[in-house]
């Protein structure tokens, strides 16, 4: 036990380590294991890209801002009407961005991290969709072709991902010659104006990303939410019938609230699939990059003052991970605990 | 207000398994009507098909006049009470009650005050914060009792819903059930394999086996005359003694004498058994099933005066001291008749295998060769073919 957490952690505090240290011991021959001078430079130049901000009162900034936020949520969760101090919540945060727009404007990093984020939550929210509502049907029809979806959707999952990228790519860049070749993609819809997108493309966009990586985890969280609807009673929805509810508000109000710890659960396994993705984002958006890709791109110079400035990424990314997991570590092991939902 | 009525009621299962065939039944207005049938004899399943939750393959069901076939179970007006309670674990005990109210858009307050009302009908009242999960057995089983009684439906579904109570509790859940059903006066279909539950709870009782409906009566008819064997050996803990046997008649100065010879021995039937069965004489010198219940057998040794003629001798096999009663069982070497029971043990179908209820005070000890009176006035008569009753 002891020998696999520290089989496991290591690279990851080497990697920590890496990121706080100057380029000179990085690039030693023997290694400086510790006694070396901390700096936070590779933190200031992957994020900030310029010297001269102060760059503990940007941390400071963005704690306070947390905190003022984590305290309304909390108050939220607490209160009886609980929506007034959330959207409070929400509110600081927002005039917290908003007041700091220079960040934004002035690096890259930002986009990556913009692209991060969308993309991830864009992919847990379509197949989380998706998966609770073929899982739940497939759970409860026991007929035979329902197993054969169930087969052949394991088989998509089991085929490498590299069977996958390069027809992905073709595809897209299909639509996209049909979208110029027809004028279609340079159509203005009177009603929807898309800021900032003047002809309508599908490669080289976050909605490629989203739809790839939607499709090839699909089976993963039919499957994963598959056998947690198994778990649930059907008595539950049974009961929730005769009590007067539709089916469907049988699965809302009832099944739903159930299935809470096996949605997170899931949820957190597709977040981290799609926020850690590099090879479907490298090929199909050459430029849309999200952050792994960007880490990968510091790594590929020679020079180790991109090296130190890679592990101070990786190591960023690796923090709002962390945190999501320390949030939802209760609900991940309820729902990772087979028999959690027994009436 | 509301009767129910099922009109030749079939369920096939797409495997071809016929469930339920041709089941005829009828609920006057706050009955309580329990269907009792061994393992898989298809009672859930007619429950379930009077909930809307199963499809009907063909009959028809009435709740008054209106054809619920077509129904959707949230708009037939019945309340259901699962063998698991099938409580919401997510909510407290107040929202689990209030469920089905909130979901007919009762005003706040109002659903409180009948929440309210059905804890103290349930005894509650204390626990309706808390969350099903630290409830124990016998208060799960109550919030779902409260969730059923909150809306005053039109007919009460229950189905075992005591089965996952211990003992000691069941007992007391079941008189409370019975008098809360009183109390409301709802009509109320329950379903059990507990023939113990069926006989104190039920206004009637109906035994099923195999999809097939054998016998509706009150619980005294259904003990006192029960229409085959397997609804009299069905009926009744420890059950019915049932035996192959053959009538005699021997014709005699003072009037023709009767009897039924079991195995080795000979038993003498009193002439107004036959004059009350016609039926009997066509069965004389003809095998037959005899029943004999096991409180009708008695220890010798304690009641002296009985006729000579209607006593059995058998040697003691196991002797259970309950108290204010002695079950003793023994052998006669007589053919037992298999009643069709699934659930009975294969042990209990050992040829001759008899119970007897014996007072307490009987002294019989095992190995003991006993004297057993047999009160023959209550002796029970099944064709041997049809493994009907022979009364009429």
């Amino acid at each position: 036990m002891i020998l696999l957490v520290v089989w496991s952690v290591t690279p990851f505090v080497w990697t920590a380590q890496t990121s706080i240290k100057f380029t000179r011991d990085v690039a030693s021959k023997t290694p400086v294991l510790w006694g070396y001078e901390t700096t936070a430079n590779a933190y200031r130049n992957f994020w900030l890209d310029s010297d001269d901000v102060n760059m503990w009162g940007v941390l400071a900034f963005v704690l306070v801002i947390a905190a003022i936020a984590a305290a309304l949520g909390l108050i939220g969760r607490r209160a009886r009407h609980g929506w007034p101090w959330f959207l409070g919540a929400t509110a600081v945060i927002c005039v917290a961005l908003w007041r700091f727009p220079r960040f934004w404007e002035a690096n890259d990093e930002y986009d990556f991290l913009v692209n991060s984020v969308v993309v991830t939550l864009l992919t847990m929210l379509i197949s989380l969709s998706i998966g609770l509502l073929a899982g739940y049907g497939l759970a409860r029809y026991t007929g035979i072709s329902g197993a054969v979806i169930l087969i052949v959707a394991l088989g998509f999952r089991a085929l490498p991902r590299t069977a996958f990228v390069l027809p992905y790519f073709f595809g897209a860049k299909e639509i996209d010659e049909w979208l110029t070749s027809t004028g279609v993609g340079s159509w203005n819809f009177p009603l929807i104006d898309f800021p900032g997108i003047d002809t309508l493309q599908v490669l080289d966009t976050r909605l490629a990303i989203v739809l790839a990586l939607v499709a090839v985890n699909q089976p993963f969280t039919i499957w994963m939410l598959r056998s947690f609807f198994i778990e649930v009673p059907k008595e539950m929805e049974e009961a929730a019938m005769m009590d007067g509810a539709t089916r469907l508000q049988a699965f809302r109000k009832v099944i739903i609230p159930i299935m809470w710890p096996a949605i997170i659960a899931t949820g957190l396994f597709t977040m981290l699939l799609a926020y850690n993705e590099y090879l479907f984002v490298r090929v199909l958006a050459p430029t849309e990059w999200t952050l792994p890709v960007a880490i990968v791109s510091l790594t590929g110079g020679e020079s180790s003052r991109t090296i130190t400035e890679a592990a101070a990424a990786s190591v960023s990314i690796t923090l709002p991970i962390v945190i999501v997991i320390i949030l939802f570590q209760k609900h991940l092991v309820r729902g990772l605990g087979a028999g959690a939902v027994k009436g | 207000m509301s009767t129910v009525t099922l009109k030749n009621l079939v369920k096939d299962y797409p495997n071809g398994f016929r469930a339920i065939t041709d089941l005829s039944l009828h609920l006057d207005d706050g009955e309580f009507l329990v269907l009792v049938g061994p393992s898989g004899c298809g009672k859930s399943t007619a429950l379930r098909m009077i909930a809307g939750l199963e499809d009907i393959t063909s009959g028809d069901i009435y709740v008054g006049d209106r054809r619920l076939n077509d129904v959707a179970p949230k708009d037939r007006d019945m309340a259901m009470v699962f063998q698991n309670y099938a409580l919401y674990p997510q909510m407290t005990v107040a929202e689990n009650i209030a469920f089905p109210l909130k979901l007919r858009r009762v005003p706040r307050a109002e659903r409180e005050a009948q929440v309210r009302q059905a804890a103290e009908i349930l005894e509650l009242t204390e626990q309706l914060e808390k969350k099903p999960a630290h409830l124990s057995g016998g208060q799960r089983q109550r919030v779902a009792m409260g969730r059923a009684i909150v809306r005053h439906p039109a007919l009460f579904l229950m189905d075992e819903p005591l089965s996952n109570l211990d003992a000691k509790l069941r007992v007391q859940m079941r008189a409370d059930i019975a008098g809360i059903q009183r109390e409301l006066g709802v009509t109320t279909f329950y379903v059990t394999h507990d023939q113990v539950e069926a006989m104190t709870m039920g206004d009637r009782v109906a035994v099923i086996k195999d999809g097939i409906l054998q016998q509706v009566d009150t619980p005294e008819g259904i003990y006192g005359s029960p229409d085959n064997v397997f609804v009299a050996a069905f009926i009744g803990s420890p059950s019915m003694n049932l035996y192959e046997a053959t009538l005699e008649r021997h014709e005699e100065a003072g009037g023709d004498r009767y009897s039924v010879v079991l195995g080795d021995q000979r038993l003498a039937v009193p002439p107004e058994v036959f004059a009350e069965r016609p039926a009997l004489a066509e069965h004389l010198n003809r095998p037959v099933v005899v029943g004999i219940r096991p409180e009708h057998l008695e220890d010798a040794a304690v009641v002296a005066d009985h006729p000579d003629d209607q006593r059995l001798d058998a040697t003691v096999d196991v002797r259970e001291a309950l108290g204010a009663e002695t079950l003793v069982h023994f052998n006669l070497s007589a053919p037992s008749v298999d009643s069709g029971d699934p659930d009975a043990l294969d042990e209990l179908r050992d040829s001759g295998r008899c119970t007897a209820r014996f007072s307490a005070s009987s002294t019989a000890r095992v190995g003991d060769r006993a004297r057993v009176n047999v009160d023959a006035r209550h002796l029970h008569f099944f064709d041997r073919q049809t493994h009907l009753a022979i009364r009429s």
